[in-house]
């Protein structure tokens, strides 16, 4: 069975080079991503298929929930290897209704390790839970945190030191917050792009419920 | 994409609603009455009427999860992030949230029984679970709509920004393979 990804991957790349003779050569010459899009790990959600990119068009960095931890080597290697060297312009936040992740978060019940990866969004909903539990639909609940947890990344992103350089030298570098759905394949715009440390301000003073 | 409906039948939308979007809803809780009406007929008659069968049939399998989609993976996030406190939409979306989630296991349960009497070419009267499983299926989809209609279009109405009112639009489009309702116009 593992033979036929080798088997598709020879089919790719040969259809690939019978469409653009020259597409490899490209590739190989250079990269230079104008995105770095954060995502969820889940299967389901693939980067560069979902907003129509090529292979070299998308710097992509995936874990469990979309996180964009302060303090994980992984993630912020990756940060600074796209905002200093390939200079993006664009980080994408992306998160998905129904996230496994986030589900497992709000939710009692033991995993293991990956309990201690997503203590960030426990701690967000338990600083949030009057709100969360006035949503009696545990489903519903789960999707208002996927787009919290969305926000909550984009603040930690535009307040990273990496990002902050950026801006103080005058890089053009614009943080959004995405949420897509497998239901459907769309994205949705959750209007919380900040391009300026004043934005991430505004930002963190946005209420994060009608009635907060 | 568009369908085929008998005269008399389920209505087909008109596709020029995408670009005014929260009538599209209005319209589409239009067809959700018919669609009740129609079955509660069904329900009372043992007479084999395979094309209005087939018509409740597709909009069970096709239409209503897309619109269950529409309300909860767009509607609702979007009037969540643009409600005020003083609305106290919350409540409300929770009910509606949590009513959407047993509207898909309660269609399945009438879709069982329409797919039953296809197969054996009776009307749904002729099945004694029929009067358990219709009748109360249409009574919890018309209050559902009766209280979409009333509080949460009104305030999607207030609340929705041009803005939003478009992207909602295009997105309704997508998600039925129905091409950029603004495409011309922008």
């Amino acid at each position: 069975m593992i033979e036929s990804l080798l088997d598709n991957n020879m089919n790719w790349a040969s259809a690939r080079v019978r469409a653009d003779p020259k597409y490899f050569q490209r590739l190989s010459a250079q990269q230079s991503p104008e995105y770095l899009w954060i995502g969820c790990s889940d299967s389901r959600v693939p980067a560069n298929e979902i907003v129509g990119l090529d292979p070299g068009e998308l710097f992509v960095h995936r874990n469990v929930a979309n996180l964009a931890p302060p303090r994980d080597v992984n993630f912020l290697s990756v940060l600074q290897y796209s905002t200093e060297i390939l200079k993006v312009r664009h980080v994408i936040v992306c998160g998905h209704y129904g996230c496994g992740g986030v589900r497992s978060a709000i939710d009692t019940k033991r995993l293991g390790l990956i309990d201690h990866w997503l203590q960030p969004i426990s701690d967000m909903a338990h600083r949030h839970k009057s709100h969360l539990h006035a949503i009696t639909d545990f489903d519903t609940r789960v999707n208002v945190m996927c787009e919290l947890n969305v926000r909550a990344q984009v603040e930690y992103i535009g307040r990273n030191p990496f990002v902050t350089d950026a801006w103080r030298k005058g890089q053009s570098l614009a943080i959004h917050g995405w949420i897509y759905s497998i239901r459907d394949g769309l994205l949705r715009n959750l209007d919380l792009t900040i391009k300026r440390p004043k934005e991430v301000d505004a930002l963190s003073a946005r209420p994060w419920f009608a009635n907060d | 994409m568009e369908r085929d409906y008998r005269d008399g039948a389920i209505e087909a939308m008109p596709t020029e609603l995408l670009r005014e979007p929260l009538v599209w809803f209005f319209a589409e809780h239009y067809r959700h009455r018919s669609v009740c009406k129609r079955l509660r007929e069904l329900a009372k008659t043992v007479a084999f009427d395979e094309d209005a069968l087939r018509d409740v049939l597709r909009f069970l399998d096709s239409d209503l999860p897309l619109h269950i989609i529409d309300e909860e993976d767009d509607l609702f996030p979007l009037l969540r992030r643009r409600c005020e406190a003083d609305d106290q939409i919350e409540k409300v979306l929770g009910m509606l949230s949590g009513e959407h989630a047993s509207d898909l296991h309660d269609a399945s349960a009438v879709k069982s029984l329409i797919v039953l009497a296809l197969n054996d070419h009776r009307g749904p009267a002729g099945y004694a679970e029929a009067p358990q499983i219709i009748p109360p299926f249409c009574r919890s989809q018309e209050r559902h709509i009766a209280v979409e209609n009333a509080v949460v279009l009104p305030i999607a109405r207030a609340r929705l920004s041009e803005t939003d009112l478009r992207s909602l639009g295009r997105r309704l489009a997508a998600r039925r393979g129905l091409p950029d309702p603004f495409a011309e116009a922008s």
